[in-house]
């Protein structure tokens, strides 16, 4: 039902017509104003619960279907499945929270998979000389990678204005060749046995992705929810005027989003080689739209301001559940990418519903 | 950028030979693409190929990007910039087709290699053959398991000539073992971590019930491996084919974890790339390469074949050390 | 006399909220008719239905006497009934020609269109309204006030013979607003009626003859603006009665509180210097484009200037960025609260405390107990109106935005308070409450810059007065020392 503030939820300062001058919300109007808290808890909810809703849904269509859906081992291999994309789309909710897009993050993930491995390869030809190094050298040197991508597209945008969608594919061909020359276009095969763990290791008998899937989306959750730079990131991507204006450096908080999703991104490079045990030049093609498609299935905003964490979290699993379940059952991969088509169509469809009340 | 120094490249190479003496040889090399190691591997044979190495022929590889119109365009460039002859691995059977007929039309001979064009203009063509792999690796694995229970198979993107060809020669091996039930069949994409995904979602589907995988490349066949592997399962009580016989699948041969098929990209390049000597030079060469010294099953004939097969080897724990070595 | 517009009986819900319960109206050949009403009156929700944009619950509309139904604007457009909306949507890459006659171009052979023909009409259209625009310019090369005249330009050349016009003068300056009203005189002279919506009661009693009220969604009454004083119509929007529309309590001190001397920015303002005591409210009275916002973005380290010494206490400081402005106790209540005050995305306590993040937040993480705090306190003191503090922003009326735009501001202590029209798009009871913030404040002990271009209220606020023309200063005055007609004069 279309309630009348859902009509005056415009994102207003967008070039959307605004009606809030004549909103309900008038001196001493108090009996529209209960309406109006009515219509907006409603909204809230289904903002809120909608896509947890939606994935309940797809968990229990797929228990009733299948019968190893719901088991132990399932479980831990869907959540494995999704570590990578998981910690890819959180870092991509930060940026696009800030109205911006990383599309660089799957060849980052290439680099810093590749560049990490050649630090922990017991490999004689395909490591650097010396190598293997500690497992703490080749996770940082990996994170660094990712976090120089990052800081690089981060000045790009900030600093030189120039739009988030051209830096990042800039930075998708650029992060691709280096990684090419660096590898010179073949794979780093035979990780250590200490750097695999990170990708097959177990704590307490879960994944070791999956923890640090946990941990990042934990961080990110205090950071986005709890935080002065949370405030910012929200205030920047809401109205970059009003919060310049407020005094927040715009500059700073662009900078820092993209280096958070450039370190997260050399995280995932790294889970992926530690995970199939060998660095390839070719891994994380297309990663990024997986990412993105997880972001906004979990109901944030490409325009910025407007989104969580939790959502995207979400959105992965749905797309990993998804995948898992098809598979399970058999059904193509083609299907399966037709599904995620709709299923990232649709939730922006509903999200337009949700926010206009058309 | 690639593509610009490329130009650059031979621009300046066009000076310089028309500067000189009109007597080396241009020869274009135009692989579908060069991120992957088979194709290096190819590319770094040409390069080693004695006539090249002589200086008496004149090599430029230009890397068509997985995408046939780059290949297309670059057919154009050489037939504009007056090649001699130009080894062609395409990314497709069908779309290779226009960039052979450029070809034609300059006068230019064009040799195959590694995969088939569908074009009567293609002077011959090296490479090995798809079906007789695909039949090889799933017999290997139907003989392993005694000729029943159940395999899966990881194909490849499911349209290209490959895919098709060693699907075809699974299906004749499988053929031959009617008690052998295939569980799943999809594609992983030639992809290492997509087949991993898939081979742990197969396994919970079908717990302790798949006995072999038919990989239908070494990556794939590799991503199954580590599937197992991450479930906690016996290597031991799968058995694993792949092809292609890449450095990463040569050491799990060698750790006893799979099989795999070499295809000689060594061969498929160098042979071509004598035949296109030859047709550069209108017959007046002999081949210079050992591979023909090596396979005596693929005689030279005086360069007259339309089709030259590589033929597959077998990567088994004898040669596997040999074959690791020239991978240095 | 046939009547051009009756309307009867009108209503229009919303999700079971009533927003127009009783939409009455009636408009003559050849009159100016005011539709006055606070916010949430109903008045855009009637304006929207009479467009075709909304359907009507019930009730009837007659058009010369004919029952008429819209489906969409164009119907409306086609019964003669054209409207100037509020906030603009030019096409900013195309000419003013090509912007009026969107949609409607002439057409020439082949099916392209006839520039010439189009450029010609479009100019004649604009010289017969006295508009200083040329068809042929860019629409993004104009001023906003500019737009609002190409605008009424548009509305105009569809011949209407109803022309509503909701707040057509928000965004432009006396003159040009000068401008409009002689062509709105002169449409009324060719026997068209025209619906002049504003909040701005002195352009009501100099423009219309007849209003009619709208008060909580129904109709309030109506009649002849010649029978009816300033007082009984705000008492007819309001519903009650105001004792005096600015209060006005404070008394400057002889402390200085901010002084800026030879201030200067190339191309936009040049040799500014004025001096605000503690106590005062120094008002900024000029046209649009006049340099006015332009000073405070240099105060605020907005931009930065190419001249000039700021002093806030009596001690000379610098200001880079707004973070150094905040920190030296300034705060700025811009103009245009949706496009620069307001992170509509997000709630309201998250706007209040928008300015004040790093000091809620000792330890990097946010103190949230601090934050509810603050948000409640402010709420309470400016009485914002909102449900709750985690609702939108978006979902407040303009008063209660703005009050939210000052209570992130006063919630920093502020020392100076530069206030960028600070009440436009507010209704009259939210503008009383906003100027007894302003005065409150001022009364205290802070320091006031108000820019404004509603003359009223600069003349009702403000203890001294500078005109600003052309990027300079045309000199500073008290408020007993001139009035409505001189700062007109020269500020032109």
């Amino acid at each position: 039902m279309p309630s009348r503030s859902s009509i005056y939820q415009p994102e207003e300062g967008k070039g959307v017509r605004s009606m809030a001058e004549e909103s309900v919300m008038s001196v001493g109007d108090n009996k529209s104003a209960n309406g109006w808290f009515g219509s907006e808890q409603r909204r809230l909810l289904i903002q809120e619960y909608g896509i947890f809703l939606a994935f309940v849904i797809l968990v229990a269509v797929l228990s009733v279907s299948n019968e190893f859906f719901l088991t132990a081992g399932n479980i831990s291999n869907v959540l494995l499945q999704t570590s990578i994309n998981g910690v890819l789309a959180i870092g991509m909710t930060f940026v696009i929270l800030t109205r911006g897009i990383d599309l660089s993050v799957g060849s980052v993930v290439a680099l810093a998979g590749i560049v990490s491995a050649s630090f922990v390869t017991s490999s004689a030809t395909a490591g650097i000389s010396g190598a293997p190094y500690p497992v703490a050298l080749g996770l940082g040197i990996g994170l660094l990678v990712g976090i120089a991508c990052g800081a690089v597209s981060g000045v790009i945008v900030s600093r030189f204005s120039v739009p988030a969608f051209v830096a990042t594919l800039g930075m998708l061909s650029a992060a691709r060749g280096m990684t090419l020359i660096y590898g010179g276009g073949r794979p780093v095969p035979a990780l250590t046995p200490a750097f695999r763990w990170i990708g097959t290791g177990n704590i307490l008998g879960i994944p070791a992705p999956v923890v640090i899937l946990a941990v990042v989306f934990a961080v990110s959750w205090w950071i986005l929810n709890r935080t002065r730079f949370g405030r910012y990131i929200y205030a920047v991507g809401g109205n970059p005027h009003a919060a310049r204006t407020s005094g927040i450096n715009i500059t700073r908080t662009q900078f820092a989003v993209y280096v958070i999703s450039g370190s997260l991104a050399g995280l995932a490079g790294m889970l992926l080689s530690a995970r199939t045990g060998s660095a390839l030049p070719q891994a994380g093609i297309a990663y990024e739209l997986d990412a993105i498609a997880a972001v906004v299935i979990g109901g944030t905003s490409l325009s910025g301001g407007v989104g969580r964490v939790t959502g995207t979290l979400i959105g992965a699993l749905i797309i990993g559940v998804m995948n898992n379940g098809l598979d399970l059952m058999g059904i193509q991969s083609y299907y399966q990418q037709v599904l995620k088509g709709a299923l990232i169509v649709g939730a922006v469809m509903l999200d337009q519903k949700r926010n206009y009340g058309a | 950028m690639k593509r610009l120094m490329i130009a650059l490249a031979s621009a300046t190479a066009l000076l310089a030979s028309s500067a000189m003496a009109q007597e080396k040889i241009k020869i274009g090399a135009a692989p579908y693409g060069l991120n992957a190691e088979f194709m290096q591997i190819w590319a770094a044979a040409l390069q080693e190929h004695p006539a090249v190495k002589s200086g008496e022929v004149e090599l430029t590889v230009f890397d068509g990007r997985y995408d046939a119109l780059v290949q297309q365009d670059q057919f154009k460039t050489m037939a504009t910039q007056k090649y001699n002859a130009i080894i062609f691995a395409p990314i497709d059977v069908d779309a290779g087709a226009a960039a052979v007929q450029t070809a034609a039309d300059a006068g230019i001979p064009v040799i195959g290699s590694n995969t088939r064009v569908n074009s009567d203009l293609l002077t011959s063509y090296v490479g090995s053959d798809d079906t007789i792999s695909g039949y090889m690796e799933a017999k290997t694995v139907l003989d392993k398991i005694g000729c029943k229970g159940n395999v899966v198979i990881l194909e490849g993107p499911i349209g290209q000539s490959a895919q098709i060809s060693r699907l075809e020669g699974n299906k004749k091996a499988l053929a031959e073992c009617p008690d052998v039930k295939i569980l799943e069949d999809q594609t992983a994409n030639w992809s290492r971590a997509e087949a991993q995904t898939l081979m742990e979602n197969w396994l919970t589907a079908h717990p302790n019930q798949i006995n072999g995988v038919i990989g239908q490349n070494d990556e794939m066949a590799l991503g199954a491996i580590e599937a197992i592997k991450a479930a906690g399962l016996d290597l031991k009580s799968f058995t694993i084919a792949g092809i292609d016989g890449i450095t990463d699948a040569l050491h799990a041969v060698k750790a006893g974890e799979m099989t795999s098929i070499l295809q000689d990209a060594r061969a498929q390049a160098q042979g071509a790339l004598d035949l296109a000597i030859f047709a550069a030079k209108k017959g007046d060469y002999k081949p210079q390469s050992d591979i023909w010294a090596t396979y005596k099953d693929m005689p030279w004939k005086d360069g007259k074949e339309k089709i030259y097969n590589v033929p597959w080897t077998p990567v088994t724990a004898e040669n596997v050390d040999q074959l690791l070595a020239t991978r240095k | 006399m046939e009547l051009l517009l009756e309307v009867e009986g009108l209503k229009k819900s919303f999700g079971g909220v009533a927003a127009l319960r009783d939409g009455r109206f009636q408009l003559r050949a050849g009159t100016v008719h005011a539709l006055c009403g606070g916010n949430g009156a109903g008045k855009s929700t009637f304006l929207k239905i009479l467009m075709g944009i909304f359907s009507r619950d019930a009730g009837s509309i007659r058009r010369r006497g004919k029952e008429v139904e819209f489906a969409n604007p164009a119907d409306a457009l086609a019964s003669g009934i054209a409207i100037i909306e509020q906030e603009l949507s030019p096409v900013p890459h195309m000419t003013v020609a090509e912007n009026i006659y969107l949609g409607r171009e002439p057409k020439a052979r082949f099916g392209g269109i006839d520039f010439r023909a189009m450029n010609r009409s479009a100019q004649r259209l604009l010289d017969d309204l006295e508009f200083d625009i040329r068809a042929t310019q860019y629409m993004m090369n104009l001023s906003v006030a500019q737009m609002q005249l190409v605008e009424i330009a548009k509305a105009l050349s569809h011949d209407a013979e109803v022309i509503f016009m909701d707040e057509p003068t928000s965004a432009i300056g006396e003159r040009e607003a000068q401008h409009l009203f002689a062509a709105i005189r002169r449409l009324q002279a060719q026997g068209r009626g025209i619906v002049y919506v504003s909040h701005r009661l002195s352009e009501i009693f100099q423009i219309a003859d007849s209003y009619t009220v709208f008060r909580d969604g129904a109709y309030v009454g109506s009649g002849a603006l010649a029978d009816i004083d300033r007082p009984g119509l705000i008492r007819m929007i309001v519903g009650r009665e105001l004792s005096e529309e600015f209060a006005k309590t404070n008394t400057p001190t002889s402390q200085p509180g901010i002084e800026v001397a030879a201030l200067s920015c190339p191309n936009k303002i040049e040799d500014i210097s004025f001096s605000v005591r503690k106590g005062e409210i120094f008002g900024i009275y000029g046209l649009m484009g006049a340099g006015r916002t332009e000073i405070f973005n240099c105060l605020f380290g907005l931009d930065r200037p190419s001249a000039g010494s700021i002093k806030v206490d009596g001690t000379e400081v610098s200001i880079a960025k707004p973070a150094d402005a905040m920190a030296h106790g300034l705060a700025l209540v811009t103009e245009d609260r949706k496009l620069t005050g307001l992170n509509l995305a997000d709630s309201v306590r998250a706007n209040i405390c928008m300015a004040s993040l790093p000091e809620m937040s000792p330890a990097f993480a946010m103190d949230r107990a601090r934050e509810a705090d603050a948000s409640r306190g402010m709420r309470e003191k400016f009485q914002i109106k909102a449900a709750r503090d985690t609702m939108p922003v978006s979902g407040l009326s303009g008063g209660n935005q703005q009050k939210v735009v000052l209570g992130k501001w006063f919630l920093r202590n502020p020392k100076v308070l530069l206030l960028d029209e600070p009440t436009r798009g507010v209704d009259v009871g939210a503008k009383r409450e906003i100027y007894r913030i302003i005065s409150d404040f001022a009364s205290s002990g802070g320091t006031v810059v108000m820019i404004s271009s509603e003359i009223d209220e600069v003349l009702g606020m403000s203890d001294r007065i500078m005109v600003m023309r052309a990027g300079r200063s045309a000199g500073t005055f008290s408020r007993e020392e001139t009035d409505a007609q001189s700062l007109v004069h020269l500020s032109t």
